[in-house]
């Protein structure tokens, strides 16, 4: 499993971890985006990564209550930035450069005033 | 030499961090109940916590996946997210049940106030998860848990009939109260595998960055680690038996069960049950801590891990510190920790099968594990311990109700 | 189009014999580019049964138990009123 051969998409790539180019976690494959239609050429072209991106993928409820709270938008990694796929999706690009990991990020900040934080 | 001084380092901080609030208080109660008569069902339940133990420990070497990575990739998003939920709801519980215990501890060797003490525990564990390495949180809550082996020496000082004692290893059902007897077992079934020590074990083996090559030092701490668990349990019951069960004592509280170290042992076995419960209960309310925020970052993708400093996974950091509020806020209401440990064990026993099933589909998943694939040991045991988890999952909480709780 | 708007999707063929759900997009890399190739089709399983499964599909995306194909990507047809259509025969390798 990394760039050669057959893989299957669901299992090899949805809901697995999304790793940086710095090694760094940054998020599930939330959803896949795909390029074409049913009936002609079709091939993944992006993996789609954020609550919201779950709306299709949950029972309607909580669809709804996603929709509610969770109206931020989805960060869309282009397929072309994934260098591997093992237990992994692995990126070729450091999540700031791609908006992912934005979560951490701010809560970084905060937590870097206490003192002990380690930073 | 410095992998086997590991090895034993570890295998002791395993014996004193697999006994928490939920074993002491099952093992205490049952043997309080039944004497010696539920002693197998503590070996039934040590060795399911041992083979789905070394399962979860050689995905995470083989397949660089922790527990809720698994369940999320191999049970879909929807019933993963139901997995998640009812994870960190009882692990929830299991936090709250282990401060205040550590509250019920520090008063007994205080004598102040309840509520304050519940500040106190609180405070001290957020600096200690705060300012001390992984390494050292669990090396010195192991260790000082060791003290918990007062209970073995206390047992041997009550000259149990030995006889009675080993007919207590053989299976059997109690026909006079089937019942009450079923719910002591599932109870200690439930508080043997509680859930999160699997996904405390998982993510540690991730953090420590194992490979295929700690396959064997993950089957030595799997085994040995949580087998000399057992002994402590066994301890607790046959105390319980030789002690409580002649003189109708029914140990509701928390110093009930230092109370059996006490009368073999004097005042210095009462001090030495009382600090090796204060931290063996500490140790897993950091356990149960971590294990909820290793959950939530696992399943959302977020960066997580003690090894990386507070800062470095801040979600993950911010996720413990919130449970760790919550947790203070359910004791603080004033439940008897007692009975939440009782609540939270049945209802762990229940969310049992959301946490083993992924784990077995991904052991037994050639393109994840390659040649190190469940053989068929590890599948045969996985298969009897998944119906005994079904079986205690659909039953726990009819006996819970039926029994009111044990009480018969 | 995403992925999840394929997942779980009854799948019939032309003259509408049901072949059981999709569950997964079988795909070929092809240097960087991941080409899909097959639709992984099957009935419900032995996991299902039991409860185990979620009625969105996607928890039976891999369980190795039960009944499954995969059609060509070539046989795959259309999208009809919420189902997949696969060219008739494909079914009976």
């Amino acid at each position: 499993m990394s760039t050669s051969g057959e893989l299957d998409v669901a299992y090899g790539i949805l809901d697995h971890q999304i790793v940086d180019s710095e090694n760094r976690r940054c998020g599930k494959v939330d959803d896949v985006e795909l390029e074409g239609k049913v009936g002609e050429e079709m091939r993944v072209a992006a993996l789609l990564v954020g609550v919201s991106a779950w709306r299709g993928r949950v029972p309607r409820p909580l669809a709804g209550l996603i929709a509610r709270y969770f109206a931020r938008q989805v960060v869309r990694v282009p397929w072309e930035v994934v260098k591997e796929v093992d237990s992994a999706v692995h990126l070729g690009q450091t999540a700031a450069e791609l908006d992912l990991g934005r979560g951490d990020d701010r809560w970084q900040k905060r937590i870097a005033r206490i003192p002990g934080s380690g930073f | 030499m410095k992998r086997i001084f590991g090895l034993a380092l570890g295998i002791l901080a395993a014996i004193g961090g697999f006994v928490d609030i939920g074993d002491i208080v099952f093992n205490t109660a049952a043997g309080a109940t039944f004497g010696y008569g539920l002693l197998w069902v503590v070996v039934l339940g040590v060795g399911g916590i041992i083979t789905y133990s070394e399962m979860c420990g050689r995905v995470a070497a083989v397949s660089k996946r922790p527990v809720f990575d698994a369940v999320r990739e191999r049970m879909g998003l929807s019933t993963g997210l139901v997995a998640l939920i009812a994870a960190q709801l009882v692990n929830l519980m299991t936090l709250a049940a282990e401060v205040g215990g550590i509250a019920l501890v520090l008063q007994l060797l205080s004598g102040l106030p309840y509520r304050a003490l519940i500040m106190l525990a609180v405070i001290a564990l957020t600096v200690v998860i705060w300012v001390l390495p992984f390494s050292w949180i669990e090396r010195v809550f192991g260790y000082c848990g060791l003290c918990l082996l007062v209970f073995a020496v206390g047992a041997l000082k009550l000259h149990p009939d030995w006889g009675e004692v080993a007919k207590g290893f053989v299976p059997h059902v109690n026909t006079t109260s089937p019942l009450v007897y079923g719910y002591f077992a599932v109870g200690l079934l439930g508080a043997a595998m509680t859930p999160y020590e699997v996904y405390f074990y998982s993510s540690g083996a991730i953090e420590e960055g194992w490979s295929p090559k700690d396959l064997g030092l993950n089957k030595a701490n799997a085994m040995i680690g949580y087998g000399l668990g057992g002994f402590l349990s066994f301890a607790l019951m046959i105390t319980a038996g030789a002690l409580f069960l002649p003189l109708g004592i029914n140990p509701e509280l928390l110093g009930t069960v230092a109370l059996g170290a006490e009368v073999p042992l004097g005042q210095i076995g009462l001090i030495l049950a009382l600090v090796g419960t204060l931290f063996a209960v500490g140790g897993a309310a950091i356990d149960t801590c971590f294990s909820g925020a290793y959950n939530l970052a696992q399943f959302l993708g977020w960066e997580w891990g003690k090894y990386r400093t507070n800062a470095g996974a801040p979600r993950f950091t911010i996720t413990w510190l919130v449970l760790l509020a919550l947790g203070f806020c359910i004791v603080m209401t004033g439940i008897d920790p007692v009975m939440l440990t009782e609540y939270a064990v049945i209802f762990s026993a229940v969310a049992l099968p959301f946490t083993y099933i992924p784990i077995l589909l991904t052991a037994n998943d050639r393109t994840y594990m390659g040649r190190y694939v469940n053989g068929r040991v590890a599948n045969t045991l996985g298969l009897f311990y998944m119906l005994v988890i079904l079986f205690i999952a659909v039953t726990a909480i009819p006996l819970m109700v039926i029994t009111h709780m044990g009480q018969g | 189009m995403r992925l999840s708007d394929l997942l779980d999707r009854k799948v019939v063929t032309e003259s509408g014999r049901s072949l059981g759900r999709a569950f997964d997009l079988r795909a070929r890399w092809t240097g960087k580019t991941l080409e899909v190739t097959g639709l992984n089709v099957g009935r419900q399983g032995f996991l299902e049964r039991l409860g185990i499964g979620s009625s969105q599909g996607e928890a039976r995306k891999h369980h190795k138990q039960w009944n499954r194909d995969t059609i060509p990507w070539d046989a795959v047809l259309r999208l009809q009123d919420g189902r997949i259509v696969v060219r008739d025969g494909t079914e009976a390798r």
